[in-house]
């Protein structure tokens, strides 16, 4: 059973001091992304999303409502758990689903990433509808990754990267570099209000 | 400015607890955790370290960047540290080990890997701790909690924080402390030993196929070791590269026999008689899952082994496998029709299977790839080799089910006498049978039904002939043709296992000889482009490394090109 120990309030004095202390150092963390402004032309592929359908990527991307895209795959260990638990962050901040972005990832792993696979990885993620996982051949991979400047030979050297486009303008916001979520809302927000 | 948000405060309050000298509670959490036997250390502590769930059955919250909050059972330790702790590279993320025997030793990472960037400035997020002294017990779990190391130097972006009670930090503690800390049977200070495995179903050429690289594989280790010895006489002083890359290594033969249920008492015999540190391929042609089974029973790795039957599953771990063998023949045939309106459209699928494991596995793959698809499911009926030489009674079933696409899971016995048994439909009906099964007997397709006869066909159609512009697949001219048909490229699939494979692994695990990270850096590697298959393709957890397959027709006469009629079917 516990007993409550005299030192209980020493011990909520030196967490206030740590938190005093070490809370700036985090909260006012840089800025350790890089932002630039581009223009793409998207190849007319069509690729598979997570419930097998098939989807051409301009019509998918090329509509009235902001689109964010990143490149993953759903076995990776390391960049991808972070850019989708920044997708649903991302997801989870803005509370009118009218509100948020059409979320799109591509697979760079198109031979292991299959329909079943994508879907998997999505509901581990508790992703809500406007998120879609697109996969397809390796050419019409490859042919994506180069029309966004993303092309990378092999997946294990791929690198963190979102891409957010206005629906005003057709122009995308090019975030390299890993966001805090509260970094990635405030870039969305910025196209948004463009 | 930014606002403090909730998930910080969380971290923070729990950063009181980090405190245990100061607090009762915590010192008896402790207590009991070090009056808890290894083994249910080991038990708890792999629940956290490889799936991010605590003792109590609830994920584990960690925290990435400060707000990034992330479930822990999507994102665990073993996620970037893989399952033996000894890091990874990928990504341009330098993961470093987590096992106890390095963890408290002082650490220095490798030069020139990742922390400096490149003109694109792409690696900036790459940059982790170079130095840092050893840990004990206390700065690991403030270093878990706060990111933060002994050195007071913060961890990459990417380690999340987690803001765990004493209890389960002190059993994570303990659990990494265990983590790897003898190196596994089999692996001496500089001597490996393997075994390979052959069962008494194969020929005596296949098993020469087999045995001649492997045995010349185990000679060029030990002629190697050898020569670094000399080279020692000398007083050169040898590289970190070359004072890991020698090894001497002995090799045993398990010839299995009898009935595949009695092979798991053979092998625990030959592993008790001598340990091997992993299983350099094998061949049967029967099911490979008493093997497998064993392999996961005593976690040994088994290196992509010459089988058509391999055991297909998402959560095992020890055996590597080229392909998923007949079962990724139907697996990808499911896929191409779903892709062709033609086929799919059609409610008149059926499906007919020879009553053998290699019918009922690319069956299993056909059934299996078109439920994913959410396609219902076809008419199967399961014949055995009687009935299937009963030319009638396939007459019969056919024209009671008027099928429009036909999927033949046979041998050749019926491919002959399709010319009859088609004549009632024209053209009507397309057939499709598996090139893994048939072999040479594809050569037995009439005349005038190479254009309605196709077959599934998992090897390379297009030979690597070197770096291209535009990456590695660029094509080139069909080069195989029918005399490839049947070939079961026993030898080429075991050098590459072998050059490019296992001795790329064992190179890169340096001294630790752990079987886990020996698969932990196989899982690692950049995709290969090898004879047999179009593209190697591996990742952390993947198991098959081929994951496609053809749909071809055959040319016309009797040497006939294979004509593709699918692009390599993946999805």
């Amino acid at each position: 059973m516990y007993r409550k120990s005299g030192l209980r309030p020493v011990k909520q004095m030196l967490m206030i001091l740590v938190f005093v202390l070490v809370c700036p150092a985090m909260v006012f963390a840089e800025q350790k992304y890089k932002r630039s402004y581009e223009e793409y032309s998207l190849p007319d592929v069509v690729l598979v999303n997570q419930d097998g359908k098939r989807v051409g990527l301009k019509s998918l991307i090329e509509v009235g409502r902001p689109v964010v895209v990143d490149f993953i795959y759903a076995t990776c260990t390391t960049i991808c758990p972070v850019l989708s638990a920044g997708y649903v962050n991302l997801q989870n901040k803005i509370a009118d689903p009218k509100q948020r972005p059409l979320m799109i990832s591509i697979s760079i792993d198109p031979e292991n990433d299959n329909p079943k696979k994508m879907k998997e990885y999505l509901k581990r993620y508790n992703a809500k509808p406007g998120w879609e996982f697109l996969t397809g051949s390796r050419a019409d991979i490859d042919r994506v990754m180069r029309a966004f400047n993303a092309y990378i030979p092999d997946k294990m050297s791929h690198y963190p990267l979102n891409l957010i486009r206005s629906p005003k303008d057709g122009k995308w916001t090019r975030l390299l570099g890993i966001l805090s979520s509260g970094e990635f809302l405030k870039e969305y927000m910025a196209v948004v209000n463009r | 400015m930014r606002s403090i948000t909730l998930p910080i405060l969380a971290v923070f309050f729990l950063a009181a607890l980090s405190l245990p000298v100061f607090d009762a509670e915590a010192a008896s959490d402790l207590a009991n955790v070090e009056q808890m036997s290894e083994s249910e250390i080991m038990k708890l502590g792999e629940k956290m370290y490889r799936e991010g769930i605590l003792p109590s059955g609830k994920p584990m919250e960690a925290f990435i960047r400060g707000d990034v909050e992330v479930d822990s059972t999507a994102f665990s330790c073993s996620s970037c540290h893989l399952r033996a702790g000894l890091g990874s590279y990928e990504g341009g993320v330098i993961t470093p080990p987590t096992n106890g025997k390095k963890l408290y030793a002082p650490y220095r990472r490798p030069p020139s890997m990742g922390d400096s960037q490149d003109r694109a400035g792409r690696y900036i997020y790459a940059k982790t701790v170079v130095e840092r002294p050893a840990y004990d017990r206390e700065s690991l779990a403030y270093s878990l909690r706060f990111g933060i190391d002994p050195a007071g130097q913060t961890f990459n972006d990417v380690m999340p924080r987690y803001p765990l009670s004493e209890r389960d930090m002190g059993i994570l503690v303990r659990y990494l402390e265990l983590l790897s800390s003898k190196p596994s049977p089999g692996a001496g200070g500089t001597e490996f030993n393997f075994a390979t495995i052959i069962t008494d179903d194969v020929g005596n050429d296949d098993r020469e196929a087999l045995l001649n690289p492997i045995r010349l594989f185990i000679k060029q280790k030990n002629q190697q070791m050898a020569l670094y010895k000399e080279f020692l006489k000398f007083d050169y002083s040898p590289t970190i590269d070359m004072k890991y890359a020698f090894h001497n290594a002995t090799l045993d033969i398990w010839e299995l026999s009898g009935a595949p249920d009695t092979w798991g008492s053979q092998l625990h015999e030959y592993l008790k008689k001598k340990p091997v540190f992993a299983v350099l391929g094998g061949i049967s042609n029967k099911s490979w899952q008493p093997v497998h089974d064993f392999c996961e029973e005593q976690r040994l790795p088994c290196l992509f082994p010459i089988t058509d039957l391999p055991v297909v599953s998402d959560r095992d771990w020890y055996t590597f496998y080229f392909n998923k063998g007949f079962y990724q023949e139907g697996e990808a045939l499911a896929r191409y029709l779903n892709r062709h309106e033609t086929y799919s459209g059609t409610s008149r699928i059926i499906q007919i299977v020879e009553d053998s494991e290699k019918g009922k596995a690319l069956a299993a793959g056909f059934n299996r790839g078109w439920g994913e698809l959410d396609r219902p499911a076809v008419t199967t009926v399961t014949l055995t080799a009687t009935e299937l030489n009963n030319f009638a009674l396939i007459g019969r079933l056919l024209a009671k089910e008027n099928p429009s696409v036909i999927l033949l899971w046979t041998g050749d016995t019926v491919l002959t006498a399709l010319p009859e048994l088609l004549k009632p439909y024209g053209n009507g009906v397309t057939l499709f049978m598996s090139a893994g099964y048939l072999g040479q007997n594809v050569l037995k397709t009439d005349q005038s039904l190479r254009d309605r006869v196709y077959f599934t066909y998992p090897y390379r159609l297009t030979p690597y002939v070197g770096i291209k512009e535009g990456g590695r697949d660029a094509r080139v001219p069909i080069l195989a043709t029918a005399k490839d048909l049947g070939n079961r490229r026993i030898t080429s699939r075991t050098v590459s296992m072998l050059q490019q494979v296992a001795l790329r692994g064992l190179n890169l695990i340096y001294d630790n000889h752990y079987r886990d990270h020996l698969l932990d850096v196989m899982g690692m590697q950049m995709d290969l482009i090898v004879n047999d298959y179009e593209r190697l393709s591996f990742g952390p957890g993947q198991r098959f490394a081929s994951k496609g397959c053809y749909v071809l027709k055959l040319g016309k006469g009797e040497s006939p090109e294979l004509i593709p009629v699918s692009e390599w079917v993946i999805h």
